[in-house]
C-alpha cells in the first residue's frame, strides 16, 4: 500500500537533492564534490539495478558491467558514429540491453547459485573480450570511444541530470517492490522451490528481474557515457567496478531501494574523502576493510543496523 | 603442428594446476572463492621478494610462496568462511571483497608497476623443430608432479577419502564421524597452497602486476563450469581443452585451416565453449548430477 507519508518522504527526499547545489556552494564546498556525487548518483543507480536483481532474488551478478556495457556502447557507437540524436539513441540502448541481456541470459537461467555467478563473471569477461574484437571500427577497440556528444555543462547541471535519473529509477523501482511482484521476487531468494510451489513461474519471475535490472543498467549505462564524453573496455569491464557496485548495495542494505543509494553515497564520498591521506590505489584498501567488516557485522547492510538501534526489539515489528 | 602440440601440453599443465585448487574448494565446500586469484598473486609476489630482493635460492622461494599461501587459505578459513557458515552469498562476496583488498594490499607494498619475474630455469630446449623455454617446461612438469600427488593424496590417504566423503554428503560424513569443519580447513589450506604454487609459475610465465589474479580466476571459472565438479580428472581434461584451444585459435594453422584471421579470438572462445556446455549440459562434461 502506497500511503501519503511515502509521498511526502519522496517529496522531501527529492528537494533535499535539489537544493545541494546552492546550499553547498553556500557553505563553501568546491565544485568538486558536485563531481563526486554525480559520480555517486551514477554508482546509485548502478547499485539499485544490482539489487533489484541479486540483492532480492539471490541470484548474484558477478558480471553486472556487461549489461552496463551494452548500454553504453550502444548509444557511444550510434552516436558518435551514426549522428544518431541522443534523445533516440537512449531509449534504443536500453532496448537493445534488455534483448541482448535476455538473449544472454537464458543459458544462465539454467543454473542456480554460484554457478549463476560463475556464468556472470564469464559474460563480463566476453564482452570486454567481443568489444577490443568485434568491429574494432566501430568500438574503438581497447581504447574506447572519446568525444561522445555530451548533454550537459558545468557540474550543476550534470549533478541535476544524473540526480533526475537516479530519482526516477529509484521511485519506480520502489513501486514495482511494493507490488505482488515485488514480493514474489523476494520469495524467491527465501525459498524458490516453495515459489513454484506455490503455482508461480520462478523462471519468468527471474527473467522479468533480470529484465528490469538490466533496463535500469542499460540506462544508466547510457546516462554516464552522455556525461563524461568517452567509453572504454578496460575502466568498463572491470571487477573492481563490480566490486564497487556490489559493495555499495550491500553495505546500504540489500532488498532495500534507500539502502543501495546511501550506500553509494557514503562509499564514493568516503573514497573521495580519504584521497588527501592516501592518494592512488591504496585506497581500495581502507575502503575494501571497512566494507569486509561492515560486511561481516551485518551482512544486511547500514539500513539493518539503523533499524536496529531505531527499534532495539524488531520482534513483531514484521 | 608440432610447436602447437607442445605449447599446448605446456599450457594445459599450467591451466590445469591453476584451476586445481578452485575446484577443490567449489567440489568439498560448494563456495566460490573469489579471492583465489588472490592466492596466485600472493604466491608470486612472496617468491619476487624472497628470491628476487632478498637473493635466496629458487627452490626456497617456492616453498617460502606455496606457505605463505597455505597460511593465507587458513587464515581465510577461520576469519571468514567459518564466521559466514552456510551463508554462500555473502562468503562469495567477501571473498571478493577480500580479493579487492588484497590487491590493494600489494599495491601498497609493491607498488603499481609490473614486474618481471626472472625464469625459474633459465635456458631454451629445442625439441623437434619448437623451442620451448626451460622455465615454461618447469611448470608444466611441476604441475603435473603436483596433480599425481593430489590425486595419490585423495584417493589413497585416509584424510583424502574423508575429503571426498564430505564432498559427496558432508551430513554423511558427519554420520560416520569425520569432521567436515577440519576436511574444509584442511582443503583451503591445500587450496591456497595450489595457489601460491601456481602463482609462481604463472607470474613467470606472464608478469608480476597487482591486477594479474583476474586472469586466472577468469580461468578457473572456465575450467569449473565446463568440467563440472567433482573430479580431477575431469579438471585435468577441460584444462586440456581450453589450454589447446588457446593455442590452437591464433595459431597460422588454425588461420589456414578456415581462411579467417582468428588471432585476436583467444579469450572469446573459451567464453564461446562455457556457454554451449551451459547450454547442452549445465552440469558441465564430467560433473555430477545435482545442479
Amino acid at each position: 500500500m502506497i500511503r501519503w507519508h511515502h509521498v511526502l518522504l519522496w517529496v522531501v527526499f527529492l528537494a533535499v537533492l535539489m537544493a545541494l547545489p546552492p546550499v553547498l556552494e553556500a557553505l563553501g564546498f568546491k565544485k568538486g564534490l558536485l563531481r563526486t556525487l554525480i559520480w555517486g548518483a551514477y554508482i546509485a543507480v548502478f547499485a539499485m539495478s544490482w539489487d533489484f536483481l541479486s540483492g532480492r532474488t539471490g541470484y548474484i551478478s558477478f558480471g553486472h558491467p556487461f549489461l552496463i556495457g551494452i548500454g553504453a556502447y550502444t548509444t557511444a557507437i550510434l552516436s558518435y558514429r551514426f549522428d544518431v540524436p541522443v534523445a533516440a539513441s537512449i531509449p534504443i540502448a536500453v532496448a537493445v540491453t534488455v534483448v541482448g541481456s535476455i538473449f544472454f541470459i537464458l543459458p544462465a537461467l539454467r543454473v542456480r547459485g554460484s554457478y549463476f555467478a560463475l556464468v556472470t563473471l564469464a559474460f563480463m569477461e566476453l564482452m570486454y573480450q567481443l568489444t577490443q574484437v568485434i568491429r574494432p571500427d566501430l568500438t574503438g577497440g581497447t581504447r574506447g570511444i572519446s568525444g561522445i556528444e555530451t548533454l550537459t555543462r558545468g557540474a550543476v547541471n550534470g549533478y541535476y541530470l544524473a540526480i533526475v535519473v537516479m530519482f526516477c529509477v529509484a521511485l519506480v523501482l520502489w513501486t514495482l517492490n511494493r507490488t505482488r511482484l515485488g514480493t514474489a521476487l523476494s520469495a524467491i531468494g527465501q525459498n524458490e522451490d516453495a515459489v513454484s510451489g506455490s503455482g508461480l513461474d520462478p523462471t519468468k519471475l527471474k527473467l522479468f528481474a533480470f529484465a528490469i535490472s538490466a533496463a535500469v543498467a542499460g540506462l544508466g549505462g547510457a546516462f554516464l557515457v552522455h556525461y563524461q564524453g568517452s567509453v572504454a573496455p578496460r575502466a568498463l569491464f572491470d571487477i573492481n567496478f563490480v566490486f564497487t557496485i556490489i559493495v555499495a548495495a550491500l553495505i546500504g542494505g540489500a532488498g532495500t531501494i534507500l539502502g543501495p543509494m546511501a550506500g553509494a553515497f557514503f562509499l564514493i564520498v568516503l573514497l573521495e574523502y580519504l584521497r588527501p591521506w592516501l592518494p592512488g590505489a591504496e585506497r581500495y584498501l581502507i575502503y575494501g576493510g571497512i566494507a569486509l567488516v561492515l560486511y561481516m557485522i551485518q551482512p544486511k547492510g547500514i539500513h539493518a543496523i539503523i533499524r536496529h538501534l531505531a527499534r532495539p526489539n524488531p520482534a513483531g515489528q514484521r | 603442428m608440432t610447436q602447437i602440440i607442445i605449447q599446448g601440453l605446456l599450457l594445459s599443465g599450467l591451466y590445469a594446476l591453476i584451476a586445481m585448487g578452485f575446484t577443490l574448494i567449489f567440489s568439498v565446500g560448494r563456495v566460490l572463492n573469489l579471492a583465489y586469484g588472490a592466492y596466485l598473486m600472493v604466491g608470486g609476489y612472496t617468491f619476487f621478494w624472497i628470491s628476487q630482493t632478498l637473493g635466496a635460492p629458487t627452490l626456497i622461494g617456492v616453498i617460502a610462496a606455496g606457505l605463505i599461501g597455505a597460511a593465507f587459505g587458513a587464515i581465510k578459513y577461520f576469519g571468514i568462511v567459518r564466521t559466514l557458515r552456510g551463508n554462500h552469498v555473502a562468503i562469495e562476496i567477501s571473498t571478493l571483497i577480500l580479493a579487492v583488498v588484497t590487491q590493494a594490499a600489494v599495491v601498497l607494498v609493491f607498488g603499481d608497476s609490473s614486474k618481471i619475474l626472472l625464469p625459474i630455469l633459465p635456458g631454451v630446449w629445442q625439441v623437434a623443430g619448437a623451442s620451448v623455454t626451460l622455465n615454461i617446461l618447469t611448470a608444466a612438469i611441476a604441475s603435473w608432479v603436483i596433480l599425481i600427488g593430489l590425486w595419490l593424496f585423495v584417493t589413497r590417504t585416509h584424510t583424502g577419502r574423508a575429503i571426498q566423503a564430505v564432498s559427496m554428503d558432508p551430513k554423511g560424513a558427519a554420520l560416520s564421524g569425520v569432521d567436515p569443519d577440519r576436511m574444509n580447513l584442511i582443503v583451503w589450506t591445500i587450496s591456497g597452497f595450489l595457489g601460491a604454487l601456481a602463482g609462481v609459475f604463472f607470474a613467470s610465465y606472464t608478469q608480476l602486476y597487482p591486477g594479474m589474479w583476474v586472469a586466472p580466476l577468469i580461468i578457473s571459472v572456465a575450467v569449473v563450469i565446463v568440467g563440472g565438479i567433482g573430479s580431477i580428472w575431469g579438471t585435468l581434461v577441460v584444462a586440456h581443452i581450453i589450454g589447446f584451444l588457446e593455442v590452437l585459435v591464433p595459431s597460422r594453422l588454425m588461420a589456414d585451416l578456415i581462411g579467417v584471421d582468428t588471432s585476436s579470438l583467444r579469450g572469446v572462445v573459451t567464453m564461446l565453449l562455457i556457454i554451449g556446455v551451459l547450454v547442452i549440459r549445465p552440469r558441465g562434461l564430467f560433473g555430477r548430477a545435482e545442479l
